[in-house]
């Protein structure tokens, strides 16, 4: 294996792990803040991609930067809009209910998901171009950098700071953490925890939805898009420790080069090294890489 | 709010209503037509898979979302003895519960180990889905196309034979074979080991106590309910006449809780009305892309939030007003006077 091989491995794994954090973030704040695992995350984040590519479709098509960000942009409020929406009528009702049906409920909701995305837009793929700025690679040596990948990368980079920043450095942040810790001292001193809880289920749709709009043309657009991706967040937060946001960031990373790196030494097997890793974690660690014992 | 309780009438009972649905399922192909009989044979099949599933769940407070990985090794075991090994029918059908028993005790006993919860229900999702992966890329069992062309098998006993892909015959088979399998589930219901399991259930802590071996019960039903998964899989082979990756994915795994949920988790015959009523669902959608998951989530989310003892629940709500909450506001109105 050549100096340029290992570049362009490193390059497709952090696109990986940074596309699938972009996804796995708002999971896993909403799983740390309500205790809530949403399957339908991945569902409302496939709304977010179609929802961005009708955009850019209605605008003229996803050939300029600005459409591109945009795009990505609405897709976020849309989607944080929806999350209202089913925080009023799904999440608060399963305050008090067992675990199990919590998980089942969500699944409903990627259900509905999935069948809202297939009755508005059909069973059709769809792929979209990348905005002309981000089309193409530079060539360092002999190893090939697409331009889209290192935008997600930093994208990635960028959603990953601004979370910390928000969670450790400011106010409301720092609520929604302690409202994490105990919610019932929280709500002792005052705090309107269930007015934090939905703006956590906002912040945490928001970023599925930006999410989709910021990979729809990093991806094929199909009705399958949603299961593919929550399997994939659920294992990156799961390896981080689910809840904290390094963790996700870091587990992402790890999964994405134990995936990249699987798949050069047993190219028979894509996917097996994730489903692999993602097992012995949860059997030798349950807790996750950077999560504190609890269970 | 959840009945803890599993609720079967008693047992000879539940063996009337058995024995009533397998008369009215032999009617089937005499009122219906082809299309119909099949979706009928699913019915049975998944209705022992939701059955099976509610072994873990509504009896023993388990909660996996795997299951598809014993249907699928159920259906493909079916499907190599019968087509690559010549392996008579009814015996590959023994084999292939004793496929499902043996994964079942394997997955088991590490994820039993080690998990509870969510993570438990995680933990067997992502052993259902290296299943998957491991089907779709091996050769001999025909990766991501599967295995198609499964021909029907004939039943011999010395000079006694019966075609089964002849007419409605291995229609009829399956209705005997589930009909098994349904009263071979309801019999562990009301064995000792089933009531100790619904004390695991309510108080796991409690039952450990009073000397239940809890984790070794699970296990115990776990495998069971594998056995039983995987028979159903294994009679999808011939009726279905192909298996394909798509048996292990973690969608399908979705499936018996859906029937579940709907029915009424806390009910012995409430992930059979949920088969029942979600194919039907199915069948009046299948024109309109999107729809069948559409209402199949959306009956879904009303069961989970406001209705979660299911079908049968709010049947037993209408038929028999509760006159243990009556007593409780009688007291309570009491109290304030």
């Amino acid at each position: 294996m050549q100096a340029a091989d290992i570049v362009t491995l490193l390059v497709n794994s952090l696109t990986w792990a940074m596309a699938t954090f972009l996804v796995a973030a708002g999971l896993t704040l909403v799983f740390g803040t309500l205790h809530i695992l949403n399957f339908s995350h991945g569902g409302f984040f496939m709304i977010g991609a179609y929802a961005a590519y009708s955009i850019a479709d209605a605008l003229g098509g996803s050939g300029s930067m600005a459409v591109y960000l945009f795009g990505s942009l609405a897709a976020g409020v849309l989607v944080a809009l929806l999350g209202l929406v089913v925080d009023r009528l799904v999440l608060r009702r399963l305050a008090g209910v067992e675990d199990a049906y919590v998980l089942i409920a969500t699944y409903a909701l990627l259900l509905v998901c999935e069948g809202s995305t297939k009755l508005l837009w059909g069973l059709n793929y769809h792929s979209v171009m990348p905005p002309a700025v981000l089309d193409g690679a530079w060539i360092a040596g002999n190893a090939v950098l697409p331009k889209l990948s290192l935008f997600i990368v930093a994208a990635g980079v960028v959603v990953f700071v601004g979370l910390e920043y928000f969670l450790n450095r400011t106010g409301p942040g720092r609520l929604v953490k302690a409202i994490a810790a105990d919610p019932w001292m929280a709500r002792l001193l005052g705090v309107n925890v269930r007015l934090v809880y939905t703006a956590t289920v906002a912040i945490g749709f928001a970023l599925a939805g930006l999410a989709g709009g910021l990979l729809v043309s990093n991806q094929t657009l199909s009705p399958t898009l949603a299961s593919a991706f929550v399997i994939q967040a659920f294992g990156v937060i799961i390896i981080g420790g689910m809840g904290s946001i390094s963790g996700a960031f870091l587990g992402a990373i790890l999964l994405g080069l134990i995936d990249a790196f699987g798949q050069w030494v047993l190219p028979g097997l894509p996917g097996l090294p994730f489903f692999v890793a993602m097992t012995l974690i949860l059997l030798l660690r349950p807790q996750g890489l950077m999560g504190k014992a609890k269970h | 709010m959840h009945t803890s309780r599993f609720l079967g009438g008693g047992q000879r009972r539940d063996h009337l209503i058995l024995l009533a649905l397998m008369l009215a399922a032999l009617c089937v192909p005499g009122v219906l037509n082809r299309g119909l009989v099949f979706i009928a044979g699913m019915v049975w099949i998944n209705a022992v898979f939701g059955l099976s599933f509610n072994l873990l769940f509504g009896l023993s407070g388990v909660l996996s979302f795997g299951q598809a990985m014993f249907f699928a090794a159920g259906a493909y075991a079916a499907a190599v003895l019968t087509q690559q090994m010549a392996v008579p029918f009814v015996a590959a059908l023994l084999l292939a519960a004793l496929v499902g028993a043996v994964l079942a005790a394997l997955v088991g006993v590490v994820a039993l180990r080690r998990s509870e919860g969510v993570y438990f229900a995680i933990l067997t999702l992502a052993f259902a889905e290296l299943l998957h992966l491991l089907i779709a890329n091996t050769a001999f069992l025909g990766r991501n196309d599967g295995l198609a062309g499964l021909a029907r098998p004939s039943l011999g006993f010395g000079s006694w034979r019966v075609d089964l892909a002849a007419g409605d015959n291995f229609y009829y088979f399956i209705v005997l074979a589930c009909g098994l399998l349904i009263a071979f589930i309801r019999w562990i219901v009301d064995t000792p080991f089933g009531r100790a399991l619904q004390a695991i259930k309510q108080d796991p802590e409690r039952a450990e106590f009073l000397g239940i071996p809890v984790r070794l019960h699970r296990l115990v039903i776990f495998v069971l309910a594998g056995a039983t998964t995987a028979a159903a899989g294994a009679l999808i082979a011939p009726w279905a006449q192909i298996v394909t990756p798509e048996l292990a994915h973690w969608s399908n795994s979705t499936n018996p809780i859906l029937y579940t949920l709907l029915g009424g988790s806390a009910y012995f015959w409430g992930p059979v009305l949920g088969a029942v009523v979600l194919s039907a669902v199915f069948y009046l959608t299948r024109t309109l892309v999107g729809m069948s998951d559409m209402v199949t989530g959306l009956l879904l989310l009303v069961v989970v939030v406001s209705l979660p003892g299911g079908i049968l629940g709010l049947l037993a709500r209408w038929t028999r007003p509760a006159p243990a909450v009556r007593a409780r506001v009688a007291i309570e109105t009491e109290g304030s006077r």
